[in-house]
């Protein structure tokens, strides 16, 4: 899942003073499960806008939405009649969602709430952690389920840099070192030589990137550039 | 668990009386509420709370962590307390196709009562059909009320020159007051029925004269022929049977008893004679039953108070002869012993040889059975049977005769008010159809919803039932005064917070993102992930509301009250403030948990909100009351340890925070909001918010100088 945070309220409030009329837009999907985009989100955020303009004396109208996924144009779509009676989309959406939406509106200025963190697992109850870089060349067979490149803080991907202590990263103390979790994990599964054998050169991609699945698709024409 | 499951109590009620939501508009102190509550399902709601058998008590799931929630008594609290209100409700419960769930009537139908016919689907005009009830028991009655309410002309039939029957003629005064029931027969009746006293059916009328007059013919003229002992000698004089003394009593009349009065069975009416007797005088009143205080249909709290007024009960005691000269001087009994089950499911008792033994009497009263009296309708074509009671063709009442129903003790024998109104109910509906030609219909069943899981049993904290208090005994022996005293106020508040709102919690909507965040805070484990989305079995569900202010979907409703009550409650509490404040308008949320008998107090300008448990208030509600023009906002909340929701204090605090931190964002300030503990407390908020100022939302806006 992808993790994000509000930005500062400040933040948003200036990013929106030019504007009398904002549509926030919530997203049904990760952002709900990491609790900080979906409907109640929504709701917050728009009474405190509203308040704070009122204060200022400088009133605007605050639209509420969620939709299901801000991923998907078709469901985007659902909302352009909405859309079109504003001056400005607030998406609290990941990054990818504000540029579905910008893509979509594209005489309506689209602007984040949030600031998109990581790919990400829960780690109890109101706790994620990033675990994922989306490199593009997963090695996680050879490193015992535990990616270097998103836990390790250099990224180092052929081995650790040797300045742990007691299993905790030089860079900080309160990060496990990934490569001290690797080692444990494969001993553990007695898979140690696998590590003899970890040097490796990772693809660098080319971005953006792009999937095309063509097995799933019937049509040949290529696919819209976003 | 299929969605037709609700609470034990409610199941087990005849009449299925929505027991957490009156209970629950009790536990708020919202007593309109609750009277409509009742009133929409239950005619007799003063009776009932007074001397109703109440088999929801016996299947309240609060037994399992300690008592039963008082239900009967917190209707008569409610009833009593709203005797100047004229509620009328429409008997929708019944009527309509799904027969759930309950639709409140609001203030506007109050002072307005919907003119019949209240039901406009399908059945157009006010049908205008003329319906006979034959007899003005608590049967009769509650259909001739249902029946009215639903537009038909009733007229009720009574042998006696009152009415009531057995309410009035069978329960005495210190259980059930004359006046309690005559208001609420008043009542009944001033929906527009007429009442013929005096005329007895067999006597002044039969049921096919009645047929030319009245398009249906409603019988419930109950089960009132005492069944005597096979004795020797029960002709004596001095032996009467409870029926005949009880109406006496009732009429005013103060038999002579005297000193030593035996009185066979062990029923409610055995009890009844038996405790009235000692209010006549009698200083020696024996109870003799045949089976032990187990079998006993009069439950045990009753039996408890009967010997408290020294009334003797002696249990396997069967009488087998009358002794006497004229008049009885003694019963010979004999001793008796359980064997096998019989068809009741209850231990025969069979005698001991060689166990008689005497006990003096100077006056035997029978309440061994009663049965309908059948003479009067022997002659009228309808099947009876087994006892003269009248056979029905199934549970609507409907007989062999063409437009004539029965229903009450006359069909079923001896048995409750309760069970006689809910077949009042059934009636009147059977009739209804009957009248407007509707097709049969097979009344729903409701299953009810499991016992609480034993996990959770252990998580809510244990407070003992309430105590009704009683008139002290050397009151009661010499007077006819009413025994239970009824709650006050706060009493009755705090037994309706014991109830656990069964049934009216958690509902996962499809909006839900299955992110599993009401999983992992739920302090009961409730909620579990489902397959698509998160799953929270109602049943087991404590309503505390915590789920649904942290679900980050608001894929979350509570059936208690909707996120659309709760802001319609704020608005309207704001928008009073608004008219009257004098200058800093203060809302306060209180936790009714803590205090029952209303808010703190904290004199004007402090405009109150009570919440069962503050904890329900999500970060929203507590900066909503600002977008709408509070100056300042306090909130009480109980310790930790006493939340009534467990966790509740804690995600208040912490909403609070969150609150805080946005209302010092926009401008507002965070110290406007504010925890408090006591009115001390309050009163500095409020000397540190008028330097504070107003809220700068509502500049321009004129509050009342
Ligand atoms: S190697 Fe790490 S960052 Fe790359 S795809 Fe695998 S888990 Fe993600
Ligand atoms: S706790 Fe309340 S709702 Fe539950 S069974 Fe008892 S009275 Fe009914
Ligand atoms: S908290 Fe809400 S969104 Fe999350 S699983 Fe529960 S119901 Fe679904
Ligand atoms: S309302 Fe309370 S008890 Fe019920 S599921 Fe939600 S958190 Fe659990």
């Amino acid at each position: 899942m992808i993790v994000a945070e509000i930005k500062p309220f400040e933040e948003i409030k200036n990013m929106i003073k030019n504007y009398q009329k904002v549509l926030i837009v919530g997203c049904g999907s990760c952002v709900t499960v990491c609790l900080t985009g979906g409907e109640r989100q929504v709701e917050l955020l728009a009474s405190a806008l509203r308040m704070a303009r009122k204060i200022e004396g400088n009133d605007i109208t605050v639209g509420e939405l969620t939709i299901r996924r801000q991923c998907d144009p078709e469901f985007i779509e659902q909302i352009k009649d909405e859309a079109a009676q504003y001056d400005v989309i607030l998406s609290m959406a990941c990054g990818a969602g504000v540029q579905g939406i910008a893509e979509r509106f594209k005489d309506i200025p689209v602007l984040p709430a949030m600031n998109t963190m990581f790919l990400g697992v829960s780690d109890g109850q109101g706790t994620w952690v990033e675990v994922c870089a989306a490199c593009g060349d997963c090695i996680l067979w050879k490193t015992g389920g535990i990616c270097p490149v998103a836990r390790c803080a250099k990224g180092l991907v052929n081995g650790p840099c040797g300045g742990s202590q007691g299993g905790l990263c030089e860079v900080s103390k309160d990060v496990p070192c990934a490569w001290q979790l690797i080692y444990a994990r494969l001993v553990r599964l007695n898979l140690q030589h696998f590590l003899k054998d970890i040097s490796q050169q990772k693809k660098q991609p080319v971005r953006p990137r792009r999937l095309v699945r063509e097995d799933l698709r019937l049509k040949k024409e290529p696919t819209k550039g976003v | 668990m299929s969605d037709k499951a609700i609470p034990l109590c409610q199941a087990a009620c005849p009449i299925n009386t929505d027991v957490p939501g009156y209970v629950s508009a009790i536990s708020r102190g919202d007593l309109e509420r609750a009277i409509r509550i009742i009133r929409q399902v239950n005619p007799f709601p003063s009776v009932c709370g007074r001397i109703c058998t109440r088999p929801c008590e016996s299947a309240c799931r609060r037994a399992q962590i300690d008592e039963p929630i008082a239900i009967a008594a917190l209707k008569r609290f409610a009833s009593d307390q709203t005797k100047g209100l004229k509620v009328v409700q429409p008997p929708e419960h019944f009527y309509n196709e799904t027969h759930m769930p309950t639709k409140v009537g609001t203030k506007e139908n109050e002072n307005n009562p919907p003119s019949p016919p209240f039901s406009k689907g399908g059945m157009g005009g006010f049908p205008g059909e003329k319906v006979a009830v034959v007899g003005s028991g608590p049967a009769g009655l509650t259909a001739a009320h249902d029946l009215t309410l639903l537009g038909y002309r009733v007229t009720v039939f009574e042998a006696q020159n009152i009415l009531g029957g057995m309410l009035i003629e069978g329960i005495p005064e210190y259980r059930l007051p004359k006046d309690v029931v005559k208001e609420e027969i008043d009542y009944i009746l001033s929906l527009g029925i007429e009442a013929k006293r005096g005329l007895s059916l067999g006597r002044d009328f039969t049921i096919e004269g009645l047929l030319k007059d009245y398009q249906a013919v409603f019988l419930a003229i109950g089960s009132q022929k005492s069944l005597l002992p096979r004795c020797n000698e029960v002709e004596l004089t001095g032996i009467i049977t409870a029926v005949e003394f009880l109406k006496q009593v009732s009429q005013g009349e103060r038999p002579l008893l005297g000193k030593r009065v035996v009185i066979v069975g062990g029923g409610h009416t055995a009890i009844d004679a038996a405790r009235t007797c000692v209010r006549l005088g009698s200083s020696e009143v024996t109870i003799i039953y045949r089976r032990t205080l187990d079998e006993m249909p009069a439950g045990k709290a009753e039996v408890e108070e009967t010997e408290n007024e020294g009334v003797k009960i002696r249990y396997l005691t069967a009488p087998v002869e009358f002794l006497g000269n004229g008049n009885v001087k003694k019963v010979r009994c004999i001793k008796m012993q359980l064997g096998e089950l019989d068809e009741s499911g209850r231990r025969r008792p069979l005698p001991i040889e060689n166990s008689e033994f005497e006990i003096e009497a100077d006056t035997v009263i029978l309440a061994i059975g009663y049965i309908p009296e059948a003479e009067t309708i022997k002659d009228s074509g309808l099947i009876l049977g087994k006892n003269g009671t009248v056979v029905v063709k199934d549970d609507t009442g409907a007989t062999n005769l063409k437009g004539v129903f029965a229903g009450g003790d006359v069909v079923s024998g001896p048995s409750s008010v309760i069970e006689a109104i809910a077949s009042g109910k059934k009636a009147a509906r059977a009739i209804h159809r009957y009248l407007r030609n509707l097709p049969d219909e097979k009344m729903e069943e409701y299953s009810a919803f499991r016992l609480l899981d034993d996990g959770i049993v252990k998580l809510i904290s244990k407070s003992n039932m309430q105590k009704v208090s009683t008139l002290p005994i050397e009151k009661r022996i010499n007077s006819f005064a009413e025994v239970e005293l009824g709650y006050n106020f706060e009493q009755a508040v705090k037994e309706a917070q014991r109830c656990l709102s069964c049934g009216t919690g958690a509902v996962v909507t499809e909006n839900c993102a299955s992110c599993l965040n009401c999983v992992r805070i739920c302090p009961y484990g409730v909620p579990v992930p489902g397959r698509e989305i998160a799953e929270i079995d109602i049943s087991q569900c404590q309503a505390c509301g915590i789920c649904v202010s942290e679900c980050p979907a608001s894929a979350i409703n509570l059936k208690l009250e909707t996120k659309e009550q709760v802001r319609a409650e704020m608005e309207d509490i704001i928008n009073i403030a608004m008219k009257e404040a004098q200058e800093i308008l203060t809302i306060g949320f209180y936790c009714q948990y803590k205090s029952p008998a209303g808010h703190p107090g904290g004199g004007n300008g402090v405009y109150w909100l009570g919440k069962l448990c503050t904890g329900r208030l999500d970060v929203f509600q507590l900066i909503y009351p600002f977008e709408l023009g509070a100056d300042g906002l306090v909130i009480t909340v109980c310790p930790d340890q006493e939340c009534h929701s467990r966790d509740g204090s804690r995600w208040l605090i912490k909403h609070i925070e969150k609150a805080r931190e946005i209302l010092d964002e926009i401008g507002i300030g965070a110290n406007r909001l504010s925890i408090i503990s006591d009115v001390e407390e309050l009163s500095d908020f409020r000397k540190r918010l008028l330097d504070v100022g107003i809220n700068p939302l509502r500049k321009g806006k004129k509050v009342k100088e």
